[in-house]
C-alpha cells in the first residue's frame, strides 16, 4: 500500500512539473533589458516576414553598441534605433520620458490642412455630432469628417449625421490624419454603408514564439447595419493620405472593396497589424504588432492602401496657397463621374 | 374467508402498533450543525501571466472567504460535505514599480470527504471536491492584450486532518486541509490571440482539458480555530499555486495568507421538536 502511495505521490509531482516551467529571466541592466526587448519582439512580432530583416543579425549589431555604464537616455537611444529597423508604425518603445516611433507621414507630403477645409469649403458652418464634423457642401455634396477613431460614435449620432447628409448626392468621408484607433468603429461606420454581408477581411494570430508560428487566416464579416437605422447607399468617396493609418487603414481597405466607393488622395500609412504591449525589466513598454490582418483579397495591408485607380492626388504648396484642397476637388470631380455613370 | 381476513388485519395491526411504539421509544435524532466560517485573507502575491507579460509582478492580496461544513445526512459520522465560496484581488507591481497588474478571481467549491477517527480528538479526511474559478487579470499599460481572462472547472482530491484539544482552558481545532485540481476544463486565449478576433466570431480553440500536467494547483489551509464559548475564532495561512502551461503561454501565480475569521456551529430546530437524550449530534469538524 506504501509503495502504491509513493508510486502516485511521485507521478503527481511529475506531471507538476510539467505545468510549472520556468520563464526566462532578464538582468535590470542595459544587457538584460536589451535583451529582453529582443526576446519579446523576436517571439511576438508578426511582420518579419514581410519585411526582410534579420532579427539575429540585427540584435547582435545593436548589442555590440551597449556598455554597461550606459545611461538609460543612451540605451532607450540604441533600443529605438534598433526597433526602427523594424520600419512599423505600431512598434514603439515607451519609457517615462520618451516614446520612439517610426512614423512613415513624416517623409511624405501632408496631404491635408484643416484649416483649408473649414475655411474655404466649410465656411466655419459645420455641425458636430460626437468626433463626426459634417456639413452640406455648396455643390450638395455631404462631407464628415472623422479625425480619430478611438472617438466614440453612437448608433444615434450617425443616424443623425447621415439623416442630414441624405438629401446630398454623393458623400466624401475624410480620414485624413485619422491616426487609427478602435476596430469597433470601424465595424460601426462600415456598416452604414452596406446592404449585404461583405468579406472585411483576415486575421491570423501568433501561436507560438517562432517567427512561422501563425494560426490559420480566420475571415471575418460584417453585416449591414438593422433597417430602423439609416444608411447612405449613394456614391461615396473616402479621402485619405499617408496619415491614415491603423484603424483607419483597415476601415480605407473595407471600404475600397465597396462598388460604390472610390478612395482619394495618398496611399495609407498602414498598420494593419494588431499591437499588443509587453515590459522591460526597468519598467520600460514595448508595443508592436502582434497579430496580422489582411484585406479581404487575403493582401496584408502593413505598407497601405493605394488610392482607386487614377485618384492619387498630392496637395502642392500652391494650390495651399490659395486655400484649395487638390485632394477634396478631385474627390468632387469623382463623385460627378460615379453620378452621371448612374 | 372474511372471519380468516379479519384476523390478518388484526395481526399487522398489532404488529404495526408494537413496531410504532418501538420506534416511538428508540429513535435516536441525529443534529447535524452547520460549521460556518466567514473568513478574511490578506497577505503577499505574485503574479506571471506570459499573455500580458513576461515579468513576474508581486504585491499584496485579500481574500473573502464563507466557508460551510456539516455532516451529511445518509452516514453522519462517516461523511462531511464542505462548500466554499470566495472572492479576492491582487494588486501587483513589476519590479520598477510603474506599472500595475489587478487581478479579480471569485471561486466556488463544493465537495465530500469520508471521516475516519483515528483517535477520539484526531480525526482525517479524504474526498472529492468540484469547484469554478473565474476571473480576470488587467494589465491598463497593455494595448490589445490588455486584459487575460481567467477560468475553469476541475474535479478534485481533497484532504484534511483535524485535532481538537485544549490549550490550557481553551478549546482549539486544528486543520490542515488541501486541495488539488486533478481534472478540468480551462480557458485560455491562444498565445497571440486578441479579444478582437474573438468578437468577430472565431471561438475554437478556447476550451482545453486540464490536468495536473498542464495546470497545476494547489490549495492549502493551515488552521487554528479558538472557542471563545459559542464563538469561535480562526487564525491560519492560506497558501495557493496555481500555475498552467498551454498555448506556450506560461502562467504562475501564489498567494500566502493570513487568514482571520469567526465561525460558529449552527443547529436547525424546528418548532415543536424537543432535545431528548436520545439526540446525537454529529460536528463535521469540532
Amino acid at each position: 500500500m506504501k509503495k502504491y502511495c509513493y508510486i502516485i505521490y511521485m507521478c503527481i509531482l511529475a506531471l507538476a512539473f510539467g505545468s510549472c516551467r520556468e520563464q526566462e529571466e532578464f538582468a535590470n541592466d542595459p544587457y538584460g533589458n536589451f535583451d529582453a526587448l529582443w526576446t519579446n519582439v523576436d517571439q511576438h512580432y508578426c511582420f518579419f516576414k514581410y519585411k526582410n530583416v534579420d532579427w539575429e543579425e540585427i540584435g547582435q549589431r545593436y548589442r555590440a553598441m551597449l556598455r554597461p555604464e550606459m545611461s538609460a537616455s543612451a540605451l532607450f537611444d540604441v533600443c529605438s534605433d534598433m526597433l526602427k529597423e523594424l520600419r512599423d508604425g505600431h512598434t514603439n518603445l515607451i519609457s517615462g520620458w520618451n516614446v520612439s516611433r517610426y512614423w512613415i507621414w513624416e517623409q511624405y507630403p501632408k496631404n491635408y490642412d484643416e484649416r483649408i477645409i473649414n475655411e474655404y469649403y466649410l465656411n466655419f458652418d459645420y455641425r458636430q455630432a460626437s468626433s463626426i464634423k459634417y456639413a452640406i457642401l455648396s455643390n450638395n455634396f455631404g462631407y464628415m469628417y472623422y479625425g480619430d477613431f478611438t472617438g466614440g460614435i453612437g448608433e444615434g449620432n450617425l443616424d443623425n449625421v447621415l439623416a442630414y447628409l441624405a438629401s446630398s448626392e454623393g458623400l466624401i468621408i475624410d480620414v485624413r490624419d485619422n491616426g487609427g484607433g478602435y476596430l469597433l468603429n470601424v465595424e460601426k461606420l462600415v456598416r452604414r454603408f452596406i446592404t449585404e454581408t461583405i468579406h472585411s477581411g483576415a486575421i491570423s494570430h501568433k501561436t507560438g514564439p517562432g517567427h512561422d508560428d501563425f494560426s490559420e487566416p480566420y475571415d471575418y464579416y460584417f453585416e449591414p447595419i438593422e433597417d430602423t437605422r439609416i444608411k447612405y447607399l449613394k456614391p461615396i468617396v473616402v479621402l485619405a493620405n499617408r496619415s491614415s493609418f491603423s484603424a483607419t487603414n483597415n476601415f480605407v481597405s473595407i471600404m475600397k472593396t465597396l462598388p460604390n466607393v472610390r478612395i482619394v488622395g495618398d496611399t495609407t500609412g498602414g498598420g494593419s497589424g494588431l499591437p499588443f504591449s509587453y515590459d522591460l525589466p526597468n519598467g520600460w513598454v514595448v508595443r508592436m504588432s502582434a497579430s496580422e490582418i489582411t484585406d479581404a483579397n487575403g493582401e496584408v495591408t502593413e505598407f497601405g492602401v493605394d488610392p482607386s485607380p487614377g485618384c492619387k492626388v498630392d496637395m502642392t504648396e500652391d494650390e495651399i496657397a490659395v486655400g484649395r484642397d487638390a485632394i477634396l476637388e478631385r474627390a468632387f470631380e469623382i463623385l460627378e463621374e460615379m453620378i452621371n455613370q448612374d | 374467508m372474511k372471519r380468516l381476513c379479519a384476523i390478518v388485519v388484526a395481526i399487522v395491526s398489532v404488529i404495526a402498533m408494537c413496531a410504532g411504539t418501538k420506534t416511538e421509544a428508540d429513535t435516536v435524532v441525529t443534529i447535524r450543525p452547520v460549521a460556518k466560517a466567514f473568513t478574511v485573507d490578506y497577505g503577499g502575491a505574485s503574479v506571471l501571466d506570459t499573455y500580458l507579460s513576461p515579468i513576474k509582478y508581486s504585491g499584496y492580496n485579500v481574500r473573502l472567504g464563507y466557508e460551510r461544513l456539516q455532516a451529511m445526512s445518509f452516514a453522519p459520522e462517516k461523511w462531511v460535505m464542505q462548500l466554499e465560496l470566495g472572492v479576492d484581488y491582487a494588486n501587483t507591481k513589476n519590479p520598477a514599480k510603474d506599472l500595475t497588474f489587478h487581478t479579480l478571481m471569485i471561486d466556488a467549491k463544493w465537495g465530500m470527504m469520508r471521516r475516519w477517527y483515528l483517535m477520539p480528538e484526531l480525526q482525517i479526511y479524504g474526498g472529492g471536491s468540484t469547484q469554478l474559478r473565474g476571473g480576470a487579470i488587467y494589465a491598463p499599460a497593455n494595448s490589445n492584450n490588455v486584459v487575460s481572462v481567467k477560468a475553469h472547472w476541475s474535479a478534485d482530491l481533497t484532504g484534511m486532518v483535524v485535532y481538537n484539544c485544549k490549550l490550557g482552558l481553551l478549546p482549539i481545532t486544528f486543520r490542515y486541509q488541501a486541495t488539488l485540481p486533478l481534472v478540468g476544463v480551462m480557458y485560455s486565449l491562444d498565445y497571440g490571440e486578441s479579444y478582437f478576433e474573438l468578437y468577430e466570431g472565431n471561438h475554437s480553440g478556447l476550451a482545453h482539458l486540464s490536468w495536473v500536467g498542464n495546470r497545476f494547483a494547489l490549495n492549502q489551509l493551515l488552521s487554528a480555530d479558538m472557542h471563545f464559548g459559542n464563538t469561535i475564532v480562526r487564525l491560519g495561512y492560506r497558501g495557493v499555486c496555481e500555475t498552467s502551461w498551454i498555448n506556450n503561454l506560461n502562467t504562475k501565480i501564489f498567494r500566502h495568507s493570513l487568514v482571520v475569521g469567526l465561525c460558529g456551529e449552527w443547529i436547525s430546530v424546528y418548532s415543536g421538536s424537543k432535545m431528548s437524550e436520545k439526540t446525537r449530534i454529529i460536528s463535521s469538524i469540532y
